[in-house]
């Protein structure tokens, strides 16, 4: 029998007919090509099994990148908390997810996992921008330039970034190519969208690393592709020492007279439709909401409503003037601006002459705003999405979250930004809450989330 | 791809009834394509408003939203400046930093690039997707062109939640296994009249996976080249199975006609001997031959006008890997074709032990000779 990966799954090649191995781990028989198939993260349990039953095969199912580290590679200097991590993940047997807040030096964890282990490595990220951070990184701290997958670069090498999206495109040519993989933000997974990235790998180990712990059926399916959490610390257990302290001030503003008629008027248009679906669906999703919305005039009205309802929360006159009076007195501090979308960051952009990063910003200039930030020529930076996750922003003191749109690990996020300690260091995030309208209850479970 | 919540479909009794454009929507189409033509040279954005606010005339929300994306892809956003948006942002929010007021920062940077205040604030975001200029295509699409393509971007979509696709076709069967097979797709033929394509993903079987959606959804494109074609997608949407049919005629827009020739040997080959033997018909891409339980296309077949028991599958081997022309021939074998002409690179050096018995093999070395060919067709000694 030979095991071959073919296109991110394991074929069992040889002498088999149906329900021949169909109790192997993973494996189903294939009638298309009359032989069995398992995902390819079965790999590691097949082998075992196939070894423990003293069957002869033939194991072709390895790439030609897979293997040890050739380059003889220094170990990678940590703290305290990250060298615990790292031996917990260690002792779980080189599978598992460590839960850092943001901040921590999760990027450094990885790197130093990927020393000791001294395989290939493929990393997942979920964003361009923090490829080109990892692929920074891993540069700064190794010496060696790795492969890049995304982007427009497909450059596979023995330590090889990649973006979510491209691994999922690509998983079913490289999954045989590496032992181990590193999975940042992963808490993205395990809800079934990308999932197959994760099982169409060969990988037999796993690093997952979040700063936000998910909870019920995606931790399961987490604990299932990539390890269960093998080492958690919350984000009070490292401020003071490791991150630097904060305060958040949370500043309530009114919507003006015009605003808030036309908010009642959108929400009541909103609320009608909603409140007939519920009386017949009570326990339906939004997702639900908005398939059965879609199929009457009066239902697209109704998504139409809360769009606009969401999109006059955004920006209203209230933050406009408070977003200028908090840059004007925090002029000589270092300030991220976080909004809930583009329009709304470029918006501050113009008006307040200050530089926007968005996923429409190319590469090259992001760089360079980076570079001018930490030099302190750009004295603050506007951002929808890309500051929210990962992204090893220079030095900043000051944040004002002007709106969200991805709830309480969003905002736990952005807060994150700023922690990067240094001497006397103490942060400060302003939360523009408006009364009297959704943004009050998403603000509370914001603060709970961060207390957690 | 549309979004699934976007697209014109209904579901009855298992059955995908897709929502697809006819003559009805013409008039509305049309008032469509004026209304985003109005905007050429104006920011995308201004266009994109528009379009969220109701067409002077009635259209079926679904359709409309699902052809406005068609022609969003048309009338393209192209950047306007004098100076390289990039650089205008850097000069200006860093001049921003030293400057108390807005206006002298804009003087400031403005001088530093030598361009007036007012270009720079024009140039700012100039490359930013709302901000960039509408740019209509080349020619005007007439609303009949629109009316196909946007009935094939609904097809595409509703293929992209398949799980498997059936198709069973005639003619130009062989380039739809090779469009197939490039994108990734498990690809089995069952031989009959008929054949039978089955396209899926290797990792179907596990569970259900938008993976292959694209590209079990572009195969839609090089459908209408076939001479007939009858299609069935078991497909999952809104968190139920159902089946999706499509058939000639529906009205798909084609992908550009696929190439002639797989190489240019092929298609030398086929001038040469047109020139050489006007008696004979060259028919590309032949009825496919059973092998097993697969079938083989043949790249030719040469047939005698006037006598048309005469004819011979003719076979070009050139330059391809090992692994396939031991495969290729063991196929040939199993074929147990009486009138096969192999034509067989001599650089491959196949031993003749493992050539099909009954082929009448044609050795060449850089381009097939037409003359050996007909010779061999002829019966005559190979030279």
């Amino acid at each position: 029998m030979r095991l071959v990966f073919d296109r991110g799954t394991i074929v069992l090649v040889g002498p088999t007919r149906p329900g021949d191995c169909a109790d192997l781990p993973g494996a189903l028989w294939d009638q298309r090509i009359a032989a069995t198939r398992c995902p390819a993260r079965f790999h590691p349990a097949l082998v075992a099994e196939l070894r423990r039953r003293n069957v002869r095969f033939v194991d072709e199912v390895a790439g030609h990148a897979s293997g040890a580290l050739t380059k003889n590679l220094r170990p990678v200097e940590l703290r305290p908390y990250q060298e615990a991590a790292l031996t917990a993940w260690e002792l779980a047997g080189r599978r598992g997810t460590a839960v850092l807040p943001t901040g921590a030096g999760k990027t450094r964890l990885a790197i130093a996992a990927i020393v000791r282990a001294g395989v290939a490595a493929l990393c997942l990220v979920p964003t361009r921008v923090l490829l080109d951070q990892w692929a920074r990184a891993i540069q700064d701290v190794l010496g060696i330039v790795p492969g890049r997958l995304g982007d427009g670069e497909r450059r596979i090498d023995t330590i090889t970034v990649a973006t979510f999206e491209s691994a999922w495109r690509h998983m079913h040519h490289l999954g045989n190519r590496f032992d181990l993989l590193v999975v940042d933000e992963v808490h993205h997974f395990g809800c079934g969208l990308h999932d197959e990235a994760l099982d169409m790998s060969v990988a037999s180990l796993r690093l997952g690393l979040t700063a936000t712990q998910p909870r019920g059926q995606p931790a399961a399916k987490l604990a299932e592709i990539v390890g269960p959490t093998v080492y958690e610390l919350r984000l009070d257990q490292l401020t003071g020492e490791f991150l630097a302290p904060f305060d958040t001030v949370v500043l309530h503003l009114d919507l003006n007279a015009v605003e808030r008629a036309d908010y009642d008027e959108l929400m009541g248009t909103f609320r009608d439709t909603m409140r007939v679906f519920r009386s017949f669906h009570p326990h339906a999703t939004w997702d639900e909401f908005a398939r059965a919305a879609a199929q009457t005039d009066a239902g697209r009205r109704a998504i139409a409503a809360w769009h606009r309802a969401h999109k006059l929360l955004a920006f209203p006159a209230a933050k406009r003037a408070m977003v200028g009076t908090l840059l004007k007195r925090h002029h000589a501090s270092p300030t991220l601006v976080f909004t809930a979308d583009n329009p709304t960051a470029y918006a501050i952009s113009r008006s307040h002459l200050i530089m926007p990063l968005t996923c429409h910003i190319k590469r090259t200039e992001r760089e360079r705003a980076l570079a001018l930030f930490q030099e302190g020529k750009l004295r603050a930076l506007v951002s929808a999405q890309v500051l929210n996750e990962g992204l090893d922003v220079p030095d900043a003191e000051v944040g004002i979250i002007v709106a969200g749109s991805r709830g309480e690990r969003e905002y736990v996020q952005r807060v994150g930004r700023l922690l990067r300690p240094r001497p006397g260091k103490r942060a400060l995030v302003y939360e523009l809450v408006l009364r009297g309208t959704s943004e009050m209850g998403q603000a509370r479970k914001r603060r709970r989330a961060l207390a957690a | 791809m549309l979004p699934e919540s976007s697209l014109p479909f209904r579901i009855q009794h298992g059955h995908i009834l897709p929502g697809f454009l006819d003559v009805q929507d013409l008039p509305w189409l049309r008032v469509l394509v004026d209304e985003i033509d109005r905007f050429r040279g104006t920011p995308v954005r201004d266009l994109l408003e528009r379009l969220r606010q109701p067409l002077p005339c009635c259209c079926p929300p679904f359709k409309s939203r699902a052809a406005k994306a068609v022609l969003l892809r048309l009338w393209k956003g192209q950047p306007d400046a004098a100076i390289a948006p990039g650089s205008a942002r850097q000069a200006l929010f860093c001049a921003a930093v030293d400057h108390e007021t807005a206006p002298a920062a804009f003087a400031a940077a403005a001088k530093a690039l030598g361009v007036t205040a007012e270009t720079l604030a024009r140039v700012l975001f100039a490359d930013l997707p709302g901000e960039r200029l509408v740019c209509a295509p080349d020619v005007i699409p007439s609303p009949t062109e629109v009316m196909l393509r946007t009935n094939q971007l609904i097809a595409r979509s509703l293929l992209f939640h398949a799980r498997r696709v059936r198709i069973k076709v005639e003619g130009a069967v062989r380039p739809l296994v090779r469009q197939a097979k490039l994108r990734g797709l498990l690809c089995s033929v069952t031989s009959g009249a008929p054949p039978i394509l089955e396209l899926s993903g290797p990792f179907t079987i596990f569970r259900h996976t938008l993976l292959y959606g694209r590209a079990l959804g572009e195969v839609v494109q090089f459908l209408p080249h076939c001479a007939k074609f009858k299609l069935r997608a078991e497909c999952i949407l809104r968190e139920q199975e159902a089946t999706l049919d499509l058939q000639t005629g529906d009205p798909i827009f084609p992908s550009e006609s696929p190439k002639a020739f797989d190489s240019k040997l092929e298609q030398r080959f086929a001038r040469d001997l047109k020139k050489l033997a006007p008696d004979w018909d060259l028919v590309r891409e032949p009825e496919p031959v059973a092998a097993d339980d697969t079938i083989i296309f043949p790249d030719f077949l040469l047939r005698h006008r006037l006598c048309p028991q005469r004819s011979f599958l003719i076979e070009i081997m050139g330059f391809w890997s090992a692994a396939y022309v031991t495969r290729k021939l063991t196929l040939l074998e199993r074929a147990n074709i009486d009138n096969l002409i192999l034509c067989v690179d001599e650089r491959r050096l196949c031993g003749t032990e493992t050539l099909p018995a009954k082929a009448r093999v044609v050795y060449f070395r850089g381009h097939v000779d037409a003359r050996r060919v007909l010779a061999a067709a002829r019966g005559e000694a190979i030279g």
